[in-house]
């Protein structure tokens, strides 16, 4: 289970950082948005396999060998929401560039930087 | 006296002026006395915790949130070191607000600009008194949300495509430090500030860990800007309006500073495999830092770009006192001066360069333009910022007795004393360059003839009292530290004793129950590791509560 999540975070961060790559804004903020979920994805990994993990995380000695860790779930909620306000944040600076420049090339942006 | 657990109004207060100020965003004057208000409130609270943690029983203040025993839940905690560093940007931002409020544009001096500034300082508040890893992540992107919007607040088309590098190079920085927490989780079993100490001073941090924790240096050393990632830092800094830019010289990358002492002397620091393997890093970024840093800064001609390019190579002396107090392991009292210097250094900074990017403002508004080919003159038409810039630049440069030099002074003299020539060379070598930039300023802006446009049209007589006056303010305060180095190298020295012996923040934050309980722990674990038996963290929980049970 953790080497499936290892390669679902090695995929999804290259496929990111290819996106970050790119001459366009929307693009790059894609692949921003992307890359802020492979992170979260990382960390659920840190919780253990939940493979045979069945109970709720409610602790008793007996119980103790059958749930995950759920630090690393509370961690990954404050994550997704403040990666939830950055996103609506870039969006918005998106859409304030389009009808500034009626562009989002990143190299026509410099063009303009330099009248 | 006051309770210990008022240190949680250091979030508080900045969070509560924010929502107060934004609903009363119609309403200027209002606004205006109300964040003041707030500013001073949260100043007295910061000189308070201050005095307390100087003359008080305990030196070290904590509060657990909702009660929570320490590695389980959110501790708030305030030793000397953060308590420094709370009353300095209390002092920075109480400035920088009698700027803005009293000159600048009305984008900036009200409506939706003061809860952002009200935030940010929550931010950067946080990030001084927070006990744990993660919560230093979420007050970092409280910072950071707020500077975003500080940058994009009614750009113009130029300043667009300077804002993205900014917004994307801390968004990537951000998910970085993420990853990184989670992963340290998933190495370490904790987040807490204090219990990784505890780790790290018993020599518990697992080998797989440790590329975790160079990844750190990465995520703080962008903040920092230091050495090979301090590129996006020159772009984007002298678009913002000066005092804007002031706030955030003074702040954001000092926060950055303050995070970098904490987490890799004082945390990762007690561990040597860390040290031995950052130590030489860090040293070289200072080198690189604070000369490349200089360099850039001298060859510029515009009197925002150098102050903001010259950041940087600020940044290089904090450096170096992290990187000495790592690499000497064997000498206690001169990893300590290592660290006091580079607090003394931090503190200094945030004062002076806020100050000379207020003077910057205060050129640009007299002016109208800050490029040094088209001012000139301005030592006659505006003696007053021309002495209080004066004072600010040669504190900057380092010259006794103004503040600059006794930071540098003890850096360097400690880097001497450890043979590390070729570092004091380059840091001695930069403050000689930055002398140079100041005096171009200097030269070009205030003693030359009156040249360029504005002379044949002077604009106005500007009103200008509320920047002076903030002004005047931080440079009394750099001539207190340089006049009264003595007092303020004391108080860094007490704080840079707890960073070196974490030992009783740790005890302070963790309790004596926990420590013990976590021996046997480590006990049982040996023991266990000897027999070769591999049993999982939870049983050997179950064992020591048989065991704690069969004792009582």
């Amino acid at each position: 289970m953790t080497l499936l999540i290892s390669i679902t975070v090695g995929i999804i961060f290259a496929s990111s950082t290819f996106l970050m790559m790119g001459r366009e804004l929307k693009g790059v903020c894609m692949g921003v948005f992307l890359l802020g979920h492979g992170a979260n994805l990382s960390i659920l990994a840190t919780s253990r396999s939940p493979l045979g993990m069945t109970l709720p995380p409610i602790i008793s000695e007996h119980t103790l060998h059958q749930y995950v860790d759920p630090l690393p779930q509370a961690l990954i909620l404050t994550a997704i929401v403040i990666g939830f306000a950055v996103q609506a944040f870039m969006l918005t600076l998106l859409v304030i560039t389009w009808r500034k420049n009626k562009t989002l090339e990143l190299s026509k942006l410099a063009i303009e930087n330099e009248h | 006296m006051m309770n210990q657990h008022n240190i949680v109004l250091f979030i508080i207060i900045p969070m509560i002026a924010g929502l107060v100020t934004l609903f009363t965003h119609g309403k200027r004057t209002q606004q205006r006395v109300i964040g003041f208000a707030f500013l001073g409130v949260n100043l007295a609270t910061a000189l308070w915790a201050l005095y307390t943690v100087l003359n008080g029983p305990q030196s070290i203040l904590v509060s657990q949130m909702g009660n929570w025993p320490a590695p389980f839940g959110i501790s708030i905690v305030v030793d000397t070191f953060s308590a420094i560093m709370l009353v300095f940007s209390a002092v920075v931002c109480l400035a920088v607000y009698c700027y803005c409020v009293f000159q600048l544009r009305d984008r900036f001096s009200g409506g939706f600009f003061l809860p952002l500034f009200h935030f940010l300082l929550m931010g950067v508040q946080w990030s001084f008194v927070t006990g744990d890893l993660f919560n230093l992540f979420v007050a970092f992107e409280i910072m950071l949300m707020c500077s975003y919007a500080m940058f994009t607040l009614g750009t113009t088309k130029a300043q667009m495509k300077q804002a993205y590098k900014y917004v994307l190079l801390n968004l990537i920085g951000s998910t970085l430090f993420v990853t990184c927490a989670g992963l340290l989780y998933g190495h370490l079993g904790t987040l807490n500030i204090a219990d990784m100490t505890r780790m790290a001073m018993n020599d518990q941090i697992p080998k797989q860990a440790i590329p975790v924790i160079c990844m750190l240096l990465l995520v703080f050393g962008g903040k920092t800007a230091i050495f090979p990632i301090w590129y996006w830092l020159p772009d984007t800094y002298h678009t913002l309006p000066s005092p804007i830019g002031g706030l955030f010289a003074g702040l954001l990358t000092k926060v950055g500073a303050y995070v970098m002492i904490r987490i890799f002397v004082m945390t990762f620091g007690q561990s040597d495999t860390v040290c031995e393997i950052l130590a030489p890093v860090i040293l070289v970024s200072a080198v690189f830092t604070m000369f490349l840093g200089v360099l850039g800064a001298v060859s510029m001609h515009s009197v925002r770009k150098i102050l903001s390019i010259h950041i940087i190579s600020q940044v290089g002396y904090m450096l170096m006192g992290i990187g000495l107090a790592m690499q000497f392991k064997e000498e206690l009292s001169s990893r300590e001066w290592a660290v006091a210097g580079a607090i003394f250094f931090i503190v200094h900074n945030m004062v002076v360069k806020c100050c000379l990017f207020l003077c910057a403002g205060l050129i640009k508004r007299e002016t109208g333009s800050d490029e040094l080919s088209q001012i000139g003159g301005l030592a006659r038409r505006m003696p007053w910022v021309a002495t209080l810039f004066l004072i600010a630049a040669l504190s900057l440069a380092g010259l006794p007795p103004l503040s600059g030099f006794f930071g540098k002074w003890v850096l360097i003299k400690e880097g001497w004393s450890q043979q590390q020539y070729t570092l004091t060379a380059f840091a001695i070598a930069t403050s000689l360059l930055t002398l140079l930039s100041m005096l171009k300023i200097w030269s070009y802006g205030f003693w030359s003839p009156p040249q360029g446009f504005y002379t044949r049209y002077p604009n106005a007589k500007s009103k200008t009292k509320g920047g002076v006056l903030a002004v005047g303010f931080l440079v009394a305060i750099a001539l207190s530290m340089g006049f009264g180095s003595q007092f303020y190298l004391n108080i860094c020295s007490t704080a840079a004793k707890d960073i070196i012996s974490p030992k009783n923040y740790v005890t302070a934050v963790l309790g004596e129950k926990y420590i013990a309980q976590s021996k046997i722990i480590q006990n049982i674990n040996n023991t266990e590791q000897k027999n070769k038996t591999h049993k999982t963290h939870k049983t050997t929980m179950i064992k020591i509560n048989n065991k704690m049970e069969a004792t009582n």
